[in-house]
């Protein structure tokens, strides 16, 4: 800090100084006006320090009082000797007793998480909910207790937040997604996302939203829970409030930077323990190239990163804006990797007539993602090369061996230019309107629009296919638009105890994706990069391409509530859908649901539990939701494309396109179907914890895969087709307590626990017969050419490791295998039949914990999360510790002590327990109070990702959920492999500041 | 009031805009119905006939079955060629080595494969005849497609017969109904049939790559070769006859012109698949499969080539049949590989030299630079990893050969002598003063090494049975290869071939 900044802090804190000393002084000279009463003045804070207007300020025992004003402020006539009690909802009430001294009360309300929790609204879809009214499965999380940090994606807030929600992130490469996955998934080759819903919208990316913009996120679990979306509702809903315009003027600043670096990479030979085992070996064929290098470390960079987010916001009685614009830059732990974002958001309601009879609502979110996609090539190649290979050769270019998989990394990823860029927007606009005094009615349109651009250039002096390409550039652009229509009606009554809801209501969804592209290769000079296509001379039938498609759904919909008291509550949805993409015999489907709640706490005979029990309610629900997803444009038809059936027409010595037909057609299919069934438990203990208990129960039907069918008679060989069932089964628990509530100091945990049990109930039908599905993919590595690791198969889990059961090594370090009479045997003497369940990629249990310590102004929060009882493929270290390997190869540390002399096969030996807890993130905080209207500052030092405690060998136990070769992330069907695609993850350490200015 | 009024008239207006169309929009598709109605919409359909001789890609196979498979699978089998491990790689779960050693299983990758590039292409000759038959073309203009897709088809069910026997046999598109086999008696007679039928109605000219008159002579000629083998009836008279009726061909002076990358211009071809990697055909990549990774630098001095991925390679005693006058034994690589850069020895990974040796330490454990290489087509700098040259099916010289053969085998091996003579005069080779069988053997392993139809020579001379490098006696039950089992699981109607496990 230099000395003019340090002259800025004395100056503030002499400026709060003297305005504590003139408020002071005010108060002592009103007090000497009142007589046996005297006038109180005060100012109410809540926990987090800033002013709470609307608190309620009464003297006891009276029915003298007052609210506190926009400032927070009061002033109250008190009898001296008596006492006021201040109250706020969704806060413990707080008594101050009156002396004859006192003048001035500052009071600061503490959470009372039980009341708080009760009256939060939850959106549930086409409406919001009381959260004692519920009667679905739903876990709610606010905009404190998201995740924070140097986050580019916007699922990371809820990791380990929600019982059930499993978030995997299995890189650490800044422009990756996470996989989001709720109570174990339900579909093998479907997305098993849930559905985001922001604002209402149903159907977007969910980060077209930034964490800043995020006021709470409620995510709907269970089938009841979700069947008002039909569908899509299968794998659960989330619903993304973002903040707007509340009573007030605020400004927000916050801002982040912070330092990653690389949290653990893999303990390969060094230059110099590679000519130690060379000279004790005396392999006088090794090539010693005479550099040092670590080639993991040549690929790798300390990460700066940084984020500003800048907000305003505005309310007033009937109106309300707010505003926001970000920036984050985040750079990868490996060279040239990262991604920078620009965002922007406006939001504004309005009100209409004297009793708020109309509302507007419009929202607007925009951002611009920049991003250089690495070649992660590199990491296999990182680990291949021999550490006496320099970086750069005497000359000072790239140092080029020749050899297979033996690229120089750095080379690969200085000499290739990929620059990508996402542009994303949703804007919407909606109208409430009441009438008739119980009815409301709401139109809703939205727009979601989201494209992206790549550009790629590959220079002739590329090692990496550029070479042999002499040059190659490509430039491509994809996009999608969402076109959203909606109108529903909302009817409200309530009469004596009984109070009446219904909705009813309709929607359009329209989804429009184009795209094009144009690569060429053979560049004279590399001068150009990817901005002059037409350069290249060398072109290829297919270099040119673009495509668009359309798809759309219909749906109608409805709910019905009904609660007696309070106390017995009743939701029955139901939903029709119709799908462009499905199949001519399964246009329509129908999504119902009922649940219902018994609030026991409520009843009289749980009045001696009242001093305790602060809440019981018992909830149960059923429903069918589906998944649609799977199924793409067009695929039950009949088409005919071209592609790449071109001919060859001996006559004109030319080549021409073919149109062939390209699939089997499936005039059936449909939405996987999933039913659901639920009962859960909430409960509030001693008015300090509180939480839910969920058991659930799920049976997915007519399962999606491209089943082998018979050829023939079949066109082709596979076929998209509805027919396995597949089963999930667990139990969840959500707890969060208010362990310690003192004025100065104060401690809130939260822990989240899920068990899921998933099994595959069904594979064939009378039409399509599957014995066992083989997944798990292996091509692609050395000897491994379409070998399989996994089945999918009745009775299993999917994700099952299938293969031999290792006996380990025998003295010459030939690897020993049990065959199936428990007989230890050679590698030779293996039969198909020896080969067994290994184990399955299915957690017994994830947790999630979290707490938040606040001392005066100080604040700590520490949180993490684990999976535990899951299985995975060292598929990494399997191929590294290959005795073909070395002197070329590099190989791991271990490889020279482990004696091994067999060449790499798939066994139990390289399956792991891949169980860990990961101490994600911990802060520390301090906030500088400014008398300036509740305004104040607020600094921290934060660290993410600090340890991970696993047994697991590899470079990390969060493996991805679908490792297949060029597979995408989606479906269930390989997952738990770590094969050498490893981005390492970061730990990084940042800097905070939260600056807040009311007015 | 006004308010609500205009409320309204925004609900409306988004009840008149939407709908409950379901109907899928096609843009950048065409539905079946919708194709064939012109003469370069039918050009269109008959050529992805052709263009599935190329093969295909998904998700079961991985890979393009043309060359990977039914070429690797009929020459991996035979006395010709072998992919040996490699320490780790080239094991992929011993389906190779099975190969090799004639214990395949009906699970082996391969054999599925094989299956399934044959049935493909027949589903989608059968799912063209469908858009022929409902276009709008007269009953005689469609006589002539007819015949060329139906023997087009015979071809794939002539491969089915050859490889797996008693194979369904399925002709209308519409039908989904699951089939049981046909016996193998019943398929060559199938094959027979619609060859014959057809024709009268195919081309009489020569064109390059189309089915036409003499490609339905010639794959007539190999079944009636093959009929002892395929039925246990045997026809050389039949096969002498429709090679005869073959006519418009004549060798080349060069042997190499057939396999160089324009070889469309050769005399010489009656059949084959062409390629071309401008026209993004992909599957022709059999040299690169062959090779040694650094074998590009025998090529260009700066390693402007494909990577190659050192597999099959030729079995001990191949190489050596070839006397060293035979122009033809160029056609594998061995010995030495220079490095045009340095013009010395390249040295591969492990500091050896790369030296293509004919001998091979064994099956299971070779060495990288073990085994001859398949060196027959073109291969220069600058190429890609797709090749540009078309892969030959039928050439005249098996027409030759075949007539030598047919006439050593009716008793009058003079008669066989004109034949042979061209074949050999183009080798360099001298003529034997009798011509016998092993004659015959030795020189259809010579002329068509690698051209995937070893095989099926093997089982016409006995040979297949009989142990060799790696290989014990094998079984008669053998000579076809078991129905897959994935198929088997998918299709109960069908029975496995006798001698197989169901799985």
């Amino acid at each position: 800090m230099n000395s003019k900044n340090k002259k800025g802090v004395l100056h503030l804190m002499w400026t709060t100084k003297s305005a504590v000393l003139m408020i002071f002084m005010l108060f002592l000279s009103a007090g000497a006006f009142a007589q046996g009463k005297k006038q109180v003045s005060g100012t109410v804070y809540d926990n987090t320090g800033s002013v709470l207007p609307g608190a309620s300020v009464i003297e006891v025992g009276t029915k003298n009082g007052t609210t506190t004003d926009f400032d927070g402020k009061f002033t109250l006539q008190v009898a001296v000797g008596g006492a006021i009690e201040v109250s706020f909802i969704g806060s413990t009430t707080q008594k101050v007793q009156i002396t004859a001294t006192t003048a001035n009360v500052d009071v600061r309300l503490q959470n009372d998480g039980y009341a708080l929790a009760e009256v939060q609204v939850v959106s549930v879809g086409y409406g919001k909910v009381k959260k004692s009214d519920l009667t679905g499965a739903i876990s709610t999380v606010g905009a404190d207790d998201l995740v924070k940090g140097t986050i580019s994606s916007t699922e990371q807030v809820l990791q380990g937040k929600v019982a059930g929600l499993n978030i995997i992130r299995p890189s650490g490469d800044p422009a990756a997604g996470a996989t989001l996955r709720l109570r174990g998934g339900t579909s093998l080759t479907a997305s098993n996302s849930p559905l985001i819903v922001v604002d209402g919208i149903a159907g977007v990316d969910i980060n077209v939203v930034q964490p800043s913009d995020i006021k709470s996120i409620d995510v709907l679990k269970d089938a009841s829970a979700t069947a008002i979306y039909g569908s899509r509702g299968a794998n659960g809903v989330i619903m993304i409030t973002t903040k707007s315009g509340t009573k007030g003027v605020s400004v927000v600043y916050s801002g982040l930077s912070s330092t990653g670096y690389v949290a653990d990479n893999l303990d390969l030979l060094s230059a110099n323990q590679w000519r130690g085992h060379v000279r004790q070996t005396g392999n006088t064929d090794a090539v010693d190239y005479g550099g040092n290098t670590n080639w993991q470390k040549a690929i790798e960079q300390t990460a700066i990163s940084q984020s500003h987010t800048l907000s305003i916001n505005s309310g007033k009685a009937d109106s309300g804006f707010r505003t926001s614009i970000s920036y984050l830059n985040n750079e990868g732990v490996i060279k040239k990797s990262g991604l920078e974002r620009i965002s922007g958001n406006v939001s504004a309601y309005q009100y209409l007539g004297d009793n708020k009879d109309v509302k507007f609502d419009m929202g607007l979110f925009a951002n611009i993602d920049k991003w250089n996609p690495i070649d992660y090539r590199i990491f296999e190649r990182a680990y291949n090369l021999n550490p006496t290979i320099p970086v750069y050769d005497a000359n000072g270019n790239f140092s080029s061996v020749s050899g297979n998989i033996y690229e120089n990394p750095v080379e690969i990823l200085t000499n290739r230019t990929v620059d990508n860029e996402r542009h994303r927007l949703l804007g919407y606009f909606k109208t409430e309107v009441k009438f008739l005094k119980d009815f409301t009615a709401s139109a809703n349109i939205s727009l979601e629009h989201n494209a992206v651009k790549g550009a790629t250039y590959k220079p002739s002096y590329a090692v990496m296919e550029g070479r042999t390409e002499d040059g190659y550039a490509q430039r491509t652009y994809a996009e999608y638009t969402n076109a959203q229509g909606e109108i529903f009606v909302n009817y409200n009554k309530t009469l004596d105890k009984h109070t009446i809801g219904a909705l009813a209501g309709y929607s359009y969804f329209e989804n429009m994706y184009e795209g094009f592209g144009a690569q060429r290769s053979g560049f004279v000079t590399d001068a150009f990069g990817y901005n002059n296509l037409g350069a290249g001379y060398n072109y290829r039938l297919g270099d040119v391409y673009s495509y668009k498609g359309k798809s759309n759904l219909v749906s109608f919909f409805a709910r019905a509530n009904y609660s007696y008291d309070g106390k017995y509550l009743l939701t029955a949805t139901v939903r029709r859908d119709g799908s462009s993409r499905f199949g001519e015999n399964n246009k329509w489907g129908t999504f119902p649901s009922a649940s219902a709640a018994w609030k026991i706490s409520g009843e009289e005979f749980m009045d001696s539990s009242k001093g305790w029990l602060d809440n019981l309610k018992l909830r149960v629900g059923y429903g069918v939701t589906g998944n649609q997803d799977g199924i793409g444009e067009y695929k039950s038809l009949s088409i005919l494309g071209v592609g790449n059936d071109s001919y060859y027409d001996p006559v004109t010595k030319t080549w021409s396109l073919a149109y062939s037909p390209k699939q089997n057609p499936n005039p059936d299919l449909k939405w996987e179907s999933t039913q659901q069934i639920n009962i859960g438990v909430d409960f509030g203990l001693f008015n300090r914890i509180t939480g839910s208990f969920e058991w659930y129960s799920k049976t997915t039907k007519d399962l999606l895969y491209t089943y082998e069918v018979p050829q023939p008679p079949y066109l082709v060989g596979t076929m998209l087709a509805n027919v396995g069932e597949m089963s999930n089964r667990g139990v969840e628990l959500t707890l969060n307590a208010n362990i310690i509530k003192g004025n100065k100091f104060t401690w809130d945990a939260n822990l989240t626990l899920g068990h899921n049990i998933q099994k595959i109930e069904k594979l064939s039908n009378p039409t399509y017969k599957t014995d066992v599905i083989y997944s798990g993919s292996l091509h692609g590595l050395a000897g491994m050419s379409g070998q399989y690791s996994q089945v999918i198969a009745e009775g299993y889990p999917v994700g099952t490791f299938w293969g031999f059961q290792s006996a380990g090594l025998d003295a010459d370090g030939k690897m020993l295998y049990y065959n199936a009479g428990g007989e230890t045997v050679a590698e030779s003497a293996l039969v198909d039949a020896d080969k067994k369940d290994l184990g399955n990629v299915q957690p017994d249990l994830t947790l999630g914990i979290g707490m938040n310590f606040t001392y005066g102004n100080f604040d700590l929060g520490i949180s993490g999360y684990g999976m535990f009882g899951q299985k995975a493929l060292n598929a990494t270290n399997m191929m590294l510790n290959d005795p073909n390997r070395l002197p070329a190869f590099n190989v791991p540390d271990d490889f020279l002590s482990s004696g091994i002399t067999s060449a790499p096969k798939y066994s139990s030996y390289w399956i792991e327990d891949a169980s860990f807890f990961r101490l994600q993130s911990l802060s520390v905080g301090y906030t500088l109070p400014l008398k300036y209207k509740g305004s104040k500052l607020r600094i921290y030092l934060m660290g993410e990702n600090l340890a991970v405690f696993t047994s697991y060998k590899g470079v990390d136990p969060e493996i991805g959920l679908n490792a297949q070769d060029g597979a995408d992330q989606t479906g269930l069907a390989a997952p738990g492999i770590d094969r050498y695609n490893n981005y390492p993850r970061p730990t990084t350490i940042s800097v905070g500041l939260n600056f807040t200015l009311n007015n | 009031m006004k308010i609500k009024i205009t409320a309204a008239i925004l609900l409306s207006m988004l009840f008149t805009v939407s709908c409950t169309n379901l109907n899928e929009d096609l843009y950048d598709k065409v539905e079946d119905g919708n194709f064939g109605n012109t003469p370069k919409e039918i050009d269109a359909l008959v050529g992805g006939a052709y263009s599935s001789l190329r093969g295909f890609a998904d998700g079961i196979s991985n890979n393009y079955p043309t060359c990977e498979y039914v070429f690797f699978l009929n020459e991996v089998v035979s006395d010709e060629a072998t992919i040996p491990t490699r320490g780790t790689n080239w094991y992929d779960g011993g389906q190779y080595q099975d190969a090799q050693k004639h214990t395949w299983k009906p699970d082996n990758r391969m054999i599925l494969s094989a299956w399934r590039y044959n049935y493909t292409g027949i589903a989608k000759i059968n799912a063209i005849i469908y858009q022929i038959d409902k276009s709008s073309l007269t009953t005689q203009a469609k006589t002539p497609i007819y015949a060329e897709l139906k023997a087009l088809r015979a071809y794939y069910y002539y491969n089915l017969l050859d490889m797996f026997g008693n194979v369904p046999i399925v002709t209308n598109f519409e039908d989904l109904d699951l089939p049981s086999n046909s016996t193998r008696k019943q398929v060559y007679d199938f094959v027979e049939k619609e060859l014959l039928d057809a024709i009268p109605h195919l081309n009489s000219n020569v064109v390059y790559s189309k089915l036409t008159k003499n490609v339905a002579y010639s794959i007539l000629a190999r079944l009636y070769l093959n009929s002892e083998a395929f039925i246990g009836t045997p026809r050389w008279q039949d096969c002498l006859s429709m090679c005869q009726k073959v006519t418009g061909y004549t060798l080349t002076p060069d042997f190499f012109a057939n396999f160089a990358t324009e070889n469309q211009t050769s005399t010489e071809i009656i059949f084959a698949i062409p390629y071309d990697s401008k026209a993004g055909t992909v599957g022709n990549y059999m040299s690169s499969m062959s090779c040694h990774y650094l074998h590009k630098l025998t090529l260009s001095p700066t390693g402007n080539y494909p990577w190659s991925a050192n597999g099959m390679c030729a079995q001990p005693g191949v190489y050596s049949a070839f006397a060293d006058t035979d122009k033809r034994k160029k056609c594998m690589l061995a010995g030495d590989q220079i490095n045009l850069a340095t013009g010395s020895v390249i040295i591969m990974d492990n500091g050896e030299p790369l030296t293509y040796t004919e001998n091979l330490t064994s099956l299971g454990d070779a060495k990288e630079n073990e085994g001859v290489r398949l060196g027959k087509y073109e291969m220069k700098a600058g190429e890609n990893w797709e090749r540009d040259h078309d892969f030959v099916l039928i050439r005249y010289a098996e027409i030759l050969m075949m007539q030598a053969e047919c006439y050593v085998r009716l008793g009058s091996p003079e008669l066989a002598r004109p034949f042979l003579q061209q074949i050999t005069a183009r080798a360099g080779e001298e003529m034997p003063a009798t011509i016998d069988l092993h004659f015959i053997d030795q020189e259809l392993l010579k002329e068509f090494t690698f051209e995937g139809r070893r095989r099926t020579d093997n089982i016409r001379f006995g040979t297949f049975f009989l142990p060799w490098w790696e290989k014990g006696a094998t079984d008669k039950t053998r000579a076809i290869f078991p129905i897959p089992s994935s198929v088997l699981t998918t299709n109960k109607n069908l029975n496995q071939n006798p001698g197989y496990p169901v799985n």
